[in-house]
């Protein structure tokens, strides 16, 4: 080869150097590009400024210290809009209603003045909002802005998942439900215009039911009710919705640094209008998907909370002193219940007595210590105790493991020592704590009822498809609560027909208690409907047999006060993440 | 040449086509959408769902709508991210890009360095030394290697960090290299693999390079070692590594779902094994249909090389 030719080789590989190089690095805007960046109209400085007419804050010292913790990425930044677990928790950093949860999961008021006002009926709520409520840029937070709300999430356009929440609210349904009936344009605008809430006046929202929901105060501190910044998003009804850089804010703090998949930063929110206000300078979530790496990040002191990581729990439990003085690992109990899902389609399934076959066969203290590694608590209530009121154990005696009921419940659906069993096929997701569960579970019913156990596994939209459409005998299921009431537990899931009924659950008795308890105006008879239901449905294992309820478990620096202190059931991603402001720091 | 470099520049297009066709269908007859969530959805919202992403239309007339739209373009929108599918894969790219790049110059400089050294020293010290990295290197496969110089080097000797959300080369440009803890440890895990294939084929190539007629007269007419070794050796040798240096760039130009994972860099290999598992169908369609281009380029650009590096190949 000669000379030229190599300086001609070597000058095409630069030029590919280059060219690879360019497309690589590009404008770079992410951490570093976007550190300038803040709200529009906003300041990432905790201004000293508050919203004229503001409650006077308890907490008067100025915010400091930085707080590090792991999230995961949002998949939406619309709260009416978004449904994962993940997205709400980010909602509540920033947003809150006209109300907001207490500590007991009560609704407090936020942006409201005061509770609402019922009429005698039950059908109309009255909410008197505080005076000179102002977003995060100054420009004043309205009535207007609440009903635009309830408007957006009742929309067939934006299509949240979560406006079943609402379904209480007069014309509610028929607005979502408009583009499917194949409504005209002027029929979809009067369907629109026909949502029961509207402004009386600037400071006064009034929202109109359908039916009188006692729960309906609950489901205005849940993010389908959050305001819209009407002065921002001009048409309410378009699926578009300002990013985090470009949306006003109510909440205790607004992002001021947003990198996607990689993090976010949270400043102080000066026109944050609660009691508390902020008390750490900034709040950064880094978003980091594998639990392993964020406890290893954890560990290099990189984040100061993060969820922890189950596979390696009982190493965790040594290495961070649980349950010991100066313990950084915490768990506690969540609302969230997991149990074998019986498809009653399925001739065999339909049997009750070989449901509770199954469920009597499965030892839960055993299944929780050897496939859980002691991270959640063995069960056999539906309800969790923090919401049915009882303390667990109810059903131990219809349910729970019991080698020899087991038998000869299988006995009397005619299948005496699993004689002529048909075949029973699991359906399971494939991960690695699924195929130890599938495997205890074989070998549990082989053990005790003789029977054998196939186990196909699939992966999670698969599992999840086959489910919707009902093809399936048996899967591993369950619930976790999106508001703090019993009836959330059993409204769409277990009624005949439910909108998400996906078991073929059919009890006429609890269709009876569930729409007994829907308009209860009495609390006490309301919420032990919810518990006959329970019973109603768990007496012959109907749709579920429950296994466990699961447990929050997070690794929380000893530096951090607030986070553990202000932990809510429903928390997923940090202890607190929905009080935020309550979070405090002395790292230095 | 410019003739060929144009001709099969076009051939792209077809390849594009199908492409873009099978994985259509194919993603299609994938059970599961993205709307099947562990919690279940009403008919009511999952009709809205469709509906807002054109799912609810005939398949044959979302295909036809996927390709004109392509034509334009425009690869669609992602139901799972904020934004559209062009801007996320240049996000993305911004990052697997940077540690390609990287991981590609370290797999090459120490690949080629390390498999000369062990062809010079033939069946010496050096010669084993090398080999045995190699084999190390090729016996570490990435998820085994990342955690290992994790724990290592993050954890226990504290020299960088575990979490690399800043990886970027943009800065050192500009000065700051601040972020240099963060930098290390993915571009040596994400190398090392590449780096001993590469040590491996070197060293085969320059052992018999060596042994030719044309280097043992070039000794003969005097020339130094350095002379022999570089121009006559090495420039001969490079001809069969250059065959698999366009494919190992074009995979790690394209991102490593097991290396962003491991030090959390939001990356295109990562986003693109989620968009499967979460049948975000216009994040797959886009990121299959880019990652063609970019494999089918290397390749162009591979082929059009050798014609420089071997003058016995004629376009």
């Amino acid at each position: 080869m000669t000379n030229s030719r190599w300086r001609t080789l070597f000058a095409v590989l630069a030029v590919f150097a280059v060219m690879a190089i360019a497309v690589a690095c590009g404008d770079d805007d992410d951490d570093e590009g976007a550190a300038t960046a803040v709200p529009s109209g906003g300041t990432t400085a905790p201004a000293a400024t508050t919203a004229g007419g503001s409650p006077a804050a308890t907490t008067s010292s100025a915010p400091s210290g930085t707080i590090t913790i792991r999230g995961t990425q949002f998949q939406s930044w619309d709260p009416h809009y978004a449904n994962f677990a993940q997205d709400i928790t980010h909602f509540f950093m920033v947003w809150r209603g006209a109300y907001e949860f207490d500590l007991e999961s009560k609704p407090i008021p936020s942006m409201a003045d005061g509770a609402p006002t019922v009429s005698s009926d039950g059908k109309t709520y009255t909410v008197k909002l505080k005076k000179d409520l102002k977003w995060s840029d100054g420009t004043p937070l309205t009535a207007k802005d609440f009903v635009a709300g309830v408007q957006r999430t009742c929309d067939f356009a934006v299509a949240g998942e979560y406006q079943y929440i609402l379904t209480a609210i007069v014309g509610c349904d028929a607005a979502y439900d408009a583009k499917n009936k194949d409504k005209t344009a002027a029929e979809i605008d009067t369907l629109r215009k026909a949502v029961g809430v509207r402004a009386v006046d600037d400071t006064t929202v009034e929202y109109k039911l359908s039916d009188a929901q006692p729960t309906f105060p609950i489901l205005l501190a849940m993010w389908p009710t959050f305001p819209v910044p009407t002065a921002k998003v001009k048409d309410i009804y378009a699926p578009a919705w300002p990013g985090p850089m470009e949306n006003l804010y109510n909440g205790p703090f607004m992002p001021a640094k947003y990198s996607e998949k990689s993090s976010i930063e949270l400043v102080p929110n000066p026109n944050w209008v609660g009691k508390q206000k902020a008390q750490v300078s900034k709040i950064v979530i880094r978003y980091i998907d594998d639990a392993a790496v964020s406890n290893n990040a954890y560990r290099a002191g990189e984040l100061d909370a993060t969820l922890a990581n189950l596979a390696e729990l009982d190493k965790l439990k040594t290495e961070f002193k649980f349950g010991a003085t100066g313990a950084e690992l915490y768990a506690y109990p969540a609302t969230r219940t997991i149990g074998l899902e019986f498809n009653q389609k399925d001739s065999l399934m339909s049997n009750p007595d070989v449901r509770i076959a199954l469920s009597r066969a499965t030892d839960r203290k055993t299944l929780n210590e050897v496939v859980n590694k002691n991270a959640n608590t063995p069960t056999t209530s539906w309800v969790p105790p923090a919401r049915n009121g009882l303390k667990g154990g109810e059903y131990d005696s219809i349910l729970g493991f019991d080698a020899a009921a087991a038998k000869a419940s299988l006995a009397k659906a005619g299948f005496a020592d699993g004689k002529d069993f048909p075949k029973l096929t699991m359906l399971l997701v494939d991960t690695a704590v699924n195929k130890d569960l599938g495997a205890f579970l074989q070998a549990e019913y082989k053990k005790h009822l003789n029977i054998t156990l196939e186990l196909e596994f699939v992966d999670s939209k698969t599992r999840s498809a086959r489910f919707n459409s009902g093809e399936y005998q048996m899967v591993t299921g369950g619930w976790q609560e999106d508001y703090p009431d019993p009836e959330n537990w059993f409204i769409g899931l277990w009624e005949t027909n439910g909108s998400i009924n996906k078991t073929a659950t059919s009890i006429k008795a609890l269709d009876d208690l569930v729409a007994g308890a829907k308009y209860n105006q009495n609390d006490e008879a309301r919420r032990t409907a919810y518990r006959n239901a329970e019973k109603t449905l768990l007496t012959q294992a109907s749709g579920i047999a429950p296994l466990w309820h699961t447990q929050a478990t997070f690794l929380v620096k000893p530096y951090i006060k607030g986070m553990v202190e202000s932990k809510r059931p429903g928390d997923t991603f940090t202890p607190g993440d929905w009080n935020p402001e309550n979070w405090t720091t002395t790292k230095k | 040449m410019i003739v060929y470099a144009i001709r099969r520049t076009l051939s792209l297009i077809p390849l594009l086509f199908a492409v873009a066709t099978i994985t259509f269908f194919l993603m299609q007859a994938v059970q599961g959408g993205p709307f099947d969530t562990d919690k279940p959805i009403s008919d009511a919202a999952r009709a809205n769902l469709e509906a807002k992403y054109g799912l609810d239309k005939p398949l044959i007339e979302q295909y036809v709508l996927y390709l004109k739209n392509l034509a334009r373009g425009d690869l669609g929108v992602s139901f799972a991210n904020d934004g559209t599918v062009t801007s996320i894969i240049q996000e993305r790219m911004k990052k697997s890009g940077q540690l390609g790049t990287a991981a590609f110059l370290f797999a090459t400089v120490f690949g080629l360095g390390l498999g000369t050294l062990s062809a010079l020293k033939q069946n010496g010290i050096g010669d084993y030394a090398g080999v045995f990295i190699a084999t190390v290197g090729a016996a570490l496969p990435p998820f085994v290697l990342a955690p290992l110089v994790t724990i290592l080097f993050a954890l226990e000797l504290g020299w960088f960090n575990v979490l690399s959300v800043n990886y970027s080369f943009v800065q050192w440009f500009q000065g700051d290299f601040s972020n240099w803890r963060q930098m290390v440890l993915p571009t040596v895990a994400l190398g090392f693999l590449p780096m001993a294939f590469i040590a491996r084929i070197t060293r085969a190539s320059m052992v018999e390079v060596l042994r030719q007629d044309y280097i043992r007269t070039a000794r003969a007419k005097g020339l130094s070692e350095q002379m022999v070794v570089l121009r006559h050796g090495f420039k001969n040798a490079l001809i069969p590594v250059l065959t698999v240096l366009g494919p190992i760039f074009a995979d790690l130009l394209t991102g490593s779902l097991v290396i962003e994972q491991a030090f959390n860099i939001p990356g295109l290999g990562r986003e693109f094994v989620t968009a499967v598992l979460i049948r975000d169908y216009g994040l797959i369609m886009g990121v299959t249909i880019f990652f063609a281009v970019v494999i089918a380029l290397m390749n162009l650009s591979v082929d059009l090389l050798y014609g420089f590096a071997d003058p016995r190949i004629r376009f």
